[in-house]
Order: C-alpha cells, then structure tokens, then sequence
C-alpha cells in the first residue's frame, strides 16, 4: 500500500483509473446492463450501524434536554391537554357514528376501504450527506419486508420511496427531492397530472397548460398511476398558479408532510392494489 | 514489522476519519437544517489534499470517500466519487505548488472548489439523465455553501494546525 501512495510514477495514471472506475460505475447504472446496486448496499449496510449508534447518543442528549425543559411546563400544559381531551372524546363518538354510517354505505355500495396494507414502522436517522440532496435514511431494510419503491407515509400523506435498502437500513428519496415524480389528482376536480420535486420545501406541477380546473387551496392526493405510490394518499395543497413560463404553467404545491421535522415514518410494504379511479377516499 | 504496522495505523484512523465525516454529516444535516449546506466530506478531500500535497493519495481518498457519500444519497454511485477524486487532485497540485497556509488562500479555495462540486455534479447528473435544476436557486444555494464551508473550512484548518504545532 505504501508502495502505491508513495509511488514516483505520473499522478494522472492514479487519476486517470479513477475517473474511469467512476465513470464506469456510473455509465452502468445508466445503461441498466449490469446491477450495481450491491455496492450501494454494501456500503449503506457498513455505513448504517454507524449513523444509528451516532443518532441514538445525539437522541439521548436530546431527550434528557427536552425532558427536562417539559417539566417547568408539564403542570400547564396538562391542565389545556385535559381540556383538550374532552373535547376529543365528544367529537369521537360524533366520528364514530359517522364511521359505521360510512362502513354501512361502502357495504351497500360494495366499495373497498381505502387500501393501505401491512405497514412497517421505522424511525429517521439520517439525511443525504450531498449538497442539497432530499433523501433520508431510515433503520429498517429488507429483514422487515422493505425494498425498492415501497411507499413511506406518514399520517400527513407521502413523505417518498425506497430507492435503495440493505438488511437493516435503507434510503428514501423524499417526494421534494429533485429527480422525485408522483402522480396526482386533484381531490375536487378529479384531474390527473404529475407532481415533481423542486428540491427544495415545494413541488411543482409537471406540463401544465392550462389552469382552468385548478385553484390556489385545492388539495392533492396520489393516483396510483405511476405505480408506485398506491393511491388515495394525501399528497399537498396547491400554493399559487401561474405565470406561464414558455409553454407552461408554474403550479407550486405545499407538500403536507413537514420534511422538516420528520421523526417516525410508516413503510407501506404490503399495499393492497389500487382502486379505480373514481374510487378515491 | 514496526513500519507495517504504523503504516497499518494510519490506514485505519484515515478510513474511521472518512466514515466518521460523512455520517456526521449525514447526522447534523438532519438535525440541524442549515448543515445541509455544509459539505463536511468536501472539506476533508480539500484537508487531506492541501495537507499531504501528494496527489496519489489524494485521489483515493477522493473517491473514497465520493462513494461513501454516494451511498446515502440518491445520485447515481460515482457521481459524487468523480466530482471528489477531482477535488482531491486539484487540491493535492495546488498544496504543492501554492502557498495553502494562509487562511484566505484556503477559503478562497473551498469556496471554489465547492462551486466546482456542485457544477460538477450538476453536468454528470445531466448526463445520467437526473432532472437536476439550474436555476437561480441552485446557483443561490451553491454560493451560500461555499460561503458556509469556506468559513467551517478555514476554522477546521486553522484548529487542526495549532494541535499539530502543539504536538510538534
């Protein structure tokens, strides 16, 4: 090894191999003839023990911090959590009423509950460590029954999908994320379309022409149309629509999950087919 | 024997330091918003260049640690591992050549090198056929993160020599 790293020989023959090894790696992933990807599990199930012990004592610390500024508050707030709680439990049982008349109607009509499956749940512990990526890393792998493309939600809507999983770990691409697609509907107006990932808080419409079904507030929720996400799960509201730049419309949409605060996800890892269009909660 | 094993030595504390950076990383940018402007394992290929201003070496640990970075990250693998193996040559010719012991030299340098980075990144994502935008805010977010690791860098650095010179 030190015969190589103190070699009098011309750098540019090291850098050249180098260049060509990344490029090589790189070209086969584009190409989709030879399956990279045990390099990437191979180095995220090496690189996740890591990020999981490093996450748990930064928790720990965190936790005795919170747990202690909650006490000068507990009293107050325990007071307003108990008022809160009555008035939950009235509006529960109005819920419930509502869910079995609901239950009874979908019977009638013979329509499914909106599918959403076996669910796993796994906890945040990382973010891309690439300037300005949107992906996340998480502490369950394909030991749960997690793989490529399974959604992960949270109750707000989507948070993204696997793009890539070891035995204990995987990474998530966030639906903000730049190369990120998601097929929409409009809740209200039923229209179809694809949302994409500005990189950034927001997503865009994606080949929007016109703006005459679709309002500032309107909400958002997957069509399942693109295969992956399954559909009926919230998505975002539209933030503002217009102006046109070249041949489309801008339509920004304010995602309903707070990327910035994401803790706990859910793993969709056994969704139910989805449902026709029509159909959609 | 003895040489091997120092040799040995050295190979390991540089894999835990290159391991340890990009999980940090990976760690603070979640916890801290703003550290997602930082680019840590940047740093360090530019650390690792300007100090050793041997190029070979310098290279390697470039990709190494591109690809480290690589598997956290949506990119395609070698993305990252192509835009630091170039850094970490850059850097290693410029250590060798240019006076890199004054701060404002260095900061200067990460601030470059990190634009450097994300053009680099940018052009090999359009070339793997990765929707990646170029604009204004992409151009924003890259100037602020060379401010950001041009700061973080020069203060690093400065630290690391004033424990070498107390070592020495």
């Amino acid at each position: 090894m030190r015969t190589v790293i103190d070699s009098k020989k011309p750098a540019w023959i090291t850098l050249a191999v180098a260049l060509v090894f990344n490029t090589l790696l790189l070209s086969l992933q584009t190409n989709k003839h030879f399956d990279t990807s045990f390099v990437r599990v191979w180095l995220l199930a090496s690189l996740g023990p890591f990020e999981k012990v490093v996450d748990a004592g930064v928790q720990g610390v965190e936790n005795i911090w919170t747990g202690y500024i909650a006490l000068i508050h507990v009293r107050r707030d325990n007071e307003k959590l108990l008022a809160e709680n009555g008035q939950l439990r009235m509006q529960l049982s109005e819920k419930s009423e509502e869910a079995l008349e609901l239950g009874r109607l979908r019977h009638l009509m013979d329509l499914r509950a909106t599918p959403i499956g076996k669910t796993v749940v796994a906890r945040v512990i990382g973010k891309d460590p690439s300037q300005g990526g949107q992906n996340i890393t998480i502490d369950k792998g394909t030991k749960s029954g997690i793989r490529k493309d399974v959604t992960i939600i949270t109750s707000d809507g989507v948070v993204g999908r696997v793009i890539s999983s070891s035995e204990y770990f995987s990474v998530v691409q966030l639906i903000i994320d730049s190369q990120s697609a998601v097929g929409f509907i409009v809740r209200s107006s039923r229209r179809l379309g694809i949302l994409k990932g500005t990189g950034g808080s927001e997503l865009e419409m994606a080949f929007i022409d016109d703006d005459n079904d679709i309002k500032q507030g309107d909400e958002l929720i997957t069509s399942g149309q693109d295969q992956i996400y399954p559909k009926g799960i919230p998505l975002g509201t539209v933030l503002s629509v217009g102006p046109r730049q070249g041949n489309f419309k801008v339509v920004r949409i304010r995602p309903n999950v707070n990327f910035g605060r994401l803790e706990e996800v859910l793993c969709m890892t056994d969704h139910l087919p989805e449902v026709p269009v029509g159909q959609a909660p | 024997v003895k040489d091997r094993i120092t040799t040995y030595g050295v190979i390991g504390k540089l894999a835990i330091s290159l391991v340890a950076v990009v999980v940090i990383q990976g760690i603070l940018a979640y916890r801290i918003r703003v550290f997602g402007y930082f680019d840590l394992p940047l740093i360090l290929s530019i650390y690792y260049g300007f100090t050793l201003g041997r190029p070979v070496p310098s290279v390697i640990i470039g990709t190494s640690i591109g690809l480290l970075q690589d598997s956290l990250s949506g990119v395609p693998m070698g993305t990252n591992g192509f835009s630091k193996t170039l850094i970490g040559y850059l850097a290693a010719t410029a250590g060798s050549k240019f006076d890199v012991d004054l701060p404002v030299t260095r900061a200067i340098a990460i601030f470059l090198f990190t634009i450097g980075d994300g053009f680099i990144i940018s052009i090999l994502g359009l070339m793997t056929g990765s929707s990646i935008n170029l604009g204004y805010n992409v151009l924003w977010n890259w100037l602020v993160a060379g401010v950001f690791n041009a700061l973080l860098g020069t203060l690093m650095f400065g630290y690391r020599d004033r424990v070498s010179h107390a070592a020495s």
